[in-house]
Order: structure tokens, then sequence, then C-alpha cells
């Protein structure tokens, strides 16, 4: 396979951090220049365990996820009946829960039930990340933080659903629609809790505003809190669901939320930068990928065409003195 | 047992019953006529007017210990001759005499303060005046006043002791016992009887065509009081029957002399008024213990009308047309995909109880 000059950098970037000995990097090397080009056919033919194959998401992430889906949905079955209270199905809602009164004060347990979950994820973003760094193994590529790359891959995804393009981009554990669908959630999360504790606490934040905005302030929040919840309501019903649940080569679900695995098909086709870390960190996983090419004839010799290992394996010389070595007696050979 | 006597003994209970409900003495014996339903006539100008009284209706309202000639005072004989003027709630009362003064008892002061606010008026008026509300249009007895319940006997026992007038004990003891109870509408009743005029739209383009014509200022938020009301947070929760939260009066009135100042509202623009920029932040404190200038600017009435609020107005739409390019993009991509990945292969296709796609072709190992 011709590496990208992305798969390249990823490639190079977790071979150092893993510390690859020459032998394994032969192997990578080896291995991916047995690849087809052509990546539509190693992820049509590969075994794949619905449940999943790779890790993606730590327990933490799996947790959060549902503690904000439950509390998302419920504090919409709450608010709704809030905001349309006088909708022919929302009294007889308030009055079940026990009255208006009580459908506020549930909303707001939730609520801080929500709050709770956005901190607990923000504490396993800060204190995994600050982990990963003092681990030497943080790679922003592989984080949820927009790049320009994004950008490309986008334009190459369309061209490629377009018919102009072969194959999807070659794109990393968050592609450019995980990204969007991440930071539209944490910036809907974040109005939701500030508009929702403007109402909560108004003395607070007007006596924290210019008197001028005070009254547009609270009329902002107040326009914004039912207008986010349904837009939140309606894009997770009609995208997320719809990406996670019934798009073809999805039903019934992707069982990642629960088992925190991607199958291997997937990874390949959507998160391929990804897939190229477990070839360099599972062993496993590069003998599966080694046989399986050979058992359906897949399997070519079509070399890398860049220098990603050679730079590597030099980078080892002048840290590794066996690894000098090493290379010294392959080059006589 | 004889039966006469029984038929006797169901009669007396039959004929005295009534005869019991009717708690109000009639020393005057105006039901003599009054007690009949059919008694009215029909006006020159076609309208029929009644003159019947209820008795077991107005023994329950406040005024059933007041002759009724305290009131009618123009009645001197009976039958009495055609009257011509009618009751006005300033008249004095003849025969009860204002405990606290010595004089007769008029409603005359708490007239005259309503008359001097935003809603007085005379009993008869014409035209724009007579959309303001008299005495009557709030006080609406006796719908809204319970029924008296008979005193406790161990209370007037210990009244009777000195005052031996049982009758009197009673009455004294509902008069006062009434004041001690709540007894003023709830939250959801205020706002309903303030909303019956404040959102009748026809009312309100009455006033606001003659104040334009004649150059005078109404309150900005005079179109929209209730409408706006019932839309905001204290309208919500107050709509269901929630007590905390403020009604009109609430803020329309000043807290400091409730009862009175129910009956002498004025509009914003009045330094006296609780909503007068001045008082605004001292109104808001009244529950909302911390609230500054800042909060006091908060509109009450918020509205999205383009001549209301301009603001409001243009976020509406923005806040429609960024949720609508958003979730039509967003869904928009979603099958541009599904449609672009159904070249891999990829299709609806249930196998094994799942659309995974696994191997495409079966592999021996």
């Amino acid at each position: 396979m011709k590496l990208s000059s992305d798969a390249s950098a990823v490639l190079g970037t977790s071979m150092r951090q893993n510390k690859i000995s020459v032998e394994i990097s032969r192997e990578i090397e080896e291995l991916v220049a047995m690849m087809p080009n052509d990546k539509k056919t190693i992820y049509q033919n590969v075994d794949s365990n619905p449940v999943g194959d790779l890790f993606r998401y730590s327990v933490h992430i799996r947790i959060q996820h549902l503690l904000t889906f439950t509390t998302f949905l419920l504090l919409a079955f709450t608010g709704l009946p809030i905001h349309y209270h006088e909708a022919f199905w929302a009294v007889p809602f308030n009055n079940v829960l026990g009255g208006l009164d009580v459908t506020r004060v549930i909303h707001r347990t939730l609520a801080l039930t929500f709050v709770v979950a956005m901190v607990y994820h923000g504490l396993t973003l800060v204190l995994g990340s600050m982990r990963k760094i003092s681990a030497g193994r943080f790679d922003i590529r592989q984080t949820i933080i927009p790049l320009m790359k994004d950008a490309r891959d986008f334009s190459a995804d369309m061209a490629y659903f377009a018919g102009k393009r072969d194959n999807r981009p070659d794109m990393d554990k968050f592609m450019y629609k995980q990204k969007i669908h991440y930071f539209a959630a944490a910036f809907g999360n974040t109005v939701m809790v500030v508009s929702g504790s403007s109402f909560l606490f108004p003395e607070f934040w007007n006596s924290v505003l210019p008197t001028q905005y005070a009254s547009h302030w609270q009329e902002m929040m107040r326009l914004s809190h039912p207008h986010e919840a349904l837009l939140a309501l309606l894009v997770i019903a009609f995208w997320h669901w719809y990406n996670v649940h019934l798009a073809p080569g999805r039903f019934p679900m992707q069982w990642t939320y629960l088992t925190g695995k991607l199958t291997r098909e997937h990874q390949i086709e959507e998160h391929f930068l990804e897939y190229l870390r477990n070839l360099v960190e599972l062993p496993d996983e590069r003998r599966y990928m080694r046989e399986n090419l050979i058992e359906s004839g897949l399997a070519v010799s079509e070399p890398v065409q860049n220098g990603v290992f050679e730079d590597y394996r030099k980078t080892l010389v002048t840290v590794d003195g066996s690894a000098a070595t090493e290379l010294a007696e392959e080059t006589r050979q | 047992m004889n039966i006469s006597r029984l038929i006797a003994a169901l009669l007396g209970v039959v004929l005295f019953l009534p005869a019991l409900s009717n708690a109000f003495e009639d020393d005057e014996s105006c039901l003599m006529c009054h007690k009949y339903p059919k008694m009215g006539r029909v006006t020159e100008d076609g309208t029929q007017k009644s003159y019947y009284v209820m008795p077991d209706t107005f023994s329950r309202t406040v005024h059933r210990n007041v002759p009724c000639r305290d009131c009618h005072s123009n009645i001197k004989e009976l039958p009495h001759k055609p009257v011509k003027e009618g009751v006005t709630c300033d008249s004095e009362c003849h025969s009860i005499e204002n405990p606290s003064t010595g004089k007769p008892f008029s409603h005359a002061p708490i007239y005259n303060a309503f008359k001097e606010s935003v809603h007085g008026r005379e009993k008869q008026e014409k035209g724009l005046e007579a959309d303001k509300p008299y005495c009557i249009t709030c006080h609406t007895n006796p719908l809204y006043n319970e029924a008296e319940k008979a005193p406790p006997k161990e209370i007037i026992d210990r009244c009777v002791v000195c005052h031996e007038d049982e009758a009197f004990s009673a009455k004294w003891y509902n008069h006062t016992s009434r004041r001690i109870r709540e007894i003023k509408r709830s939250s959801k009743e205020i706002v309903a009887l303030c909303s019956s005029c404040h959102a009748d739209q026809n009312l309100i383009e009455r006033h606001q065509a003659a104040a334009a014509k004649e150059g005078r200022e109404l309150g900005r938020k005079f179109p929209y009081a209730a409408v706006a009301y019932q839309d905001s947070f204290h309208g919500k929760v107050t709509k269901y029957g929630n007590t905390d939260a403020a009604n009109c009066l609430d803020c329309h009135a000043s807290a400091e002399n409730y009862y009175l100042s129910v009956h002498e509202l004025r509009p914003s623009r009045d330094p006296k008024s609780p909503i007068n920029k001045a008082n605004r932040v001292d109104t808001c404190r009244q529950c909302h213990k911390t609230a500054d200038e800042n909060y006091a600017a908060i509109d009450p009435h918020p509205t999205h009308f383009k001549e209301d609020n301009l603001f409001n107005y243009y976020a509406e739409i923005i806040y429609a047309i960024v949720g609508n390019v958003a979730l039509v993009g967003l869904v928009g991509m979603a099958l541009f995909e599904t449609w672009g990945r159904k070249r891999d292969g990829v299709n609806w296709v249930l196998r094994v109880g799942t659309s995974w796609r696994r191997r495409r072709k079966t592999r021996t190992r």
C-alpha cells in the first residue's frame, strides 16, 4: 500500500511513541506493503465481531455517555411539557408527574446530574491527556480537537460519496463528523447549562452583567433554552440515531457505547489512522491482518514508497547503539 | 302512629325548612314582594329588569346583615314608588355605625381612593370609561365568597356570657374571623380577573385608538400585559396553581398596604406606583431578596412582537433559520453519506439479525 502523508506521519509518531524495535518496524513495513491500495477491499474482507474488536472508549467515556444520554432524554421529556405547558399532551403529562412544580423539580435534579456528567467528562479529558503527555504517548491528531485535516477529510469524503474518488480519506480516531457532533453537543450543553442557570439564579447572572444587557440576556436565554433543546433533540433523533443505529451496516446498533470496542471493518473504513496505530501496538492484530491478507488472496507487494520506516530506523540509530549495529550489518549484506 | 300526625309532622318540616335557611332578617318586609321570581318589568327601551331577591343567595352575602333600606335609602314607604336613583357603593349606611368613628358606616373612603386610581370611574359611565371596572366588577359577591359556617359553639358560648344576644355574637364572629382568614382570590383567580379585561383585544384596540387620537400616553406594555404575563415564568407556574410566583397585584399593588393599594392601582409613570422605575428594585426584592438595578431591568412581560421587542423579534427569526439549516444540513449529510457508501456494497440487508456486513466471501481457515 502506498501510504498517504497523513498515514506515514501517524505511523512514524506511533512507532516512536511505542519505541518499536527495528525488527517490528520491518514487520510493520512488510505488512503495510502487503495491503492493497484499495482500502475498500480490505474492510470488505475482514472478520468483525458485531459487538466490537478493537478498543475505542474507556469505561469513563462510556459512563459519561450513559449519564449524558439518559439525563438528556429525561430532561427533554420533562422540559418539553414545561415549555409547551399549554399543549393538550402537556397538561396530563405534568399532572401525572404531580403537577408542573414537580416536573420542574425533576428537571432541575436531572440538570444537576447532567452538569456532574459534564464535569466528569472534563476531568477525564484533562487527566487522561496529562497522563498521556507524561507517558510520551500524546498525539493531537488522535484527539477530538479540530484540525485543518478535518476540512480536507470532509471535502475528500464528500468527493468519495459523489463518486469522484476511489477511497474514503484516511481518518483518525475521531473523523470530521464526530468532531462536528462533539462540538455541537459541547456548545449545546454549555448553552443549556448557562441558560438554565440563568433561570434558576437570575439574580446572580444579572448582578454580573451591565444593566443595559440585563433584560436582553434573560430574553436571549429564554429563547436559547427551548430552541437549543429542540434542535438537540431533533439532531439526536434524526442524525445521531440514524448514524449509529439505522445507517446501513450499523443496524441494530454500534455496540461501542456499551462494549467500548469498534468493529475492525468500521475502524479500517472510517478510522484508518487509528487502525495503523493498532498495527503498531498489537502484535495479534498484525498477525491477524497478515494471515487474512494471504488467505483471502488480497496480499500484494506494494512498497510504502516513502521514507517513514527508514526515517524511523535512522532515529533509532542516534539513540540506540545496537540498532545502529544491526542497520550497519544490513547495509553490508 | 297516627297517619294524620305523621302528615302534619312532614308538612311541618317541609314548611319550616325554607324559613330556617333564610338566615337574614327581613325586618322591613321587603321580601313580601321581592321573594317572587317573576317580580320585574320591561322598561320603555325594552330591557327586562328583574327585582327578584334570592333569599338563599342573599343570606350568604357579606351584606346579609345590612337592612335593605340602609342602601336603598330613597324608599320611604311600602309599596314604594319607582326608584330613580340606583345604589352606589359610597352611600352611607343608616343603621350601621362605624364603631371606630361613631359615624354612619360607608365604603366612601375606599371608593374615593379607587376613584384616584387608573381604574377610577363613577357607577354610571359611557364610552371608554365604561370599560373600567366598577366595585362590583371585582367584588362579585356572593360568587366567590364561601358560605359562612356556623361559628364554633365553644366560642359563642364564651361570648354570650357578656354579649347576651347570640345572633350578635355570631355576626361579630363572622365579621372578624373572615378578615383573619385568607379570603382574597388565589393568584390564578387574580390573573383570570385582570385578564378578563386586559386580554380583551377589542378593549385594548379601542383604548389604543383613543389614546393615539388624543395624543395620550398609554403604558408600553398595555397591549400585551395579560398575554405576555401568561408566557412568563411567573405566569406559567401560577397557571399550575403555584402560589409563590408573582401575580398581577403582587407587583402592581404595594405590599405595604395591600388591601388599600389594590384599589388605587397606578400606571408605572406615576411615582407612587410600585412598578415605577424608582420603586422597582424594592418591588422585586419582596421575593427576590438579592435583586438589584440589573435584576429590576428584566422585562416581566416579555414578548417577541416587532413593535415591542425588536431584539427578541430578530433573535427568534435568526434562531429558526440556524436551527433549520443545522438540522437539514446534518440529515442531508447523513443521507448523502448513505447514498455514497452504497458503492461499498453496504446495504440494509439483515444477516444473522444485524445489518453488519461481515465478510463478503466465506473463507476456510
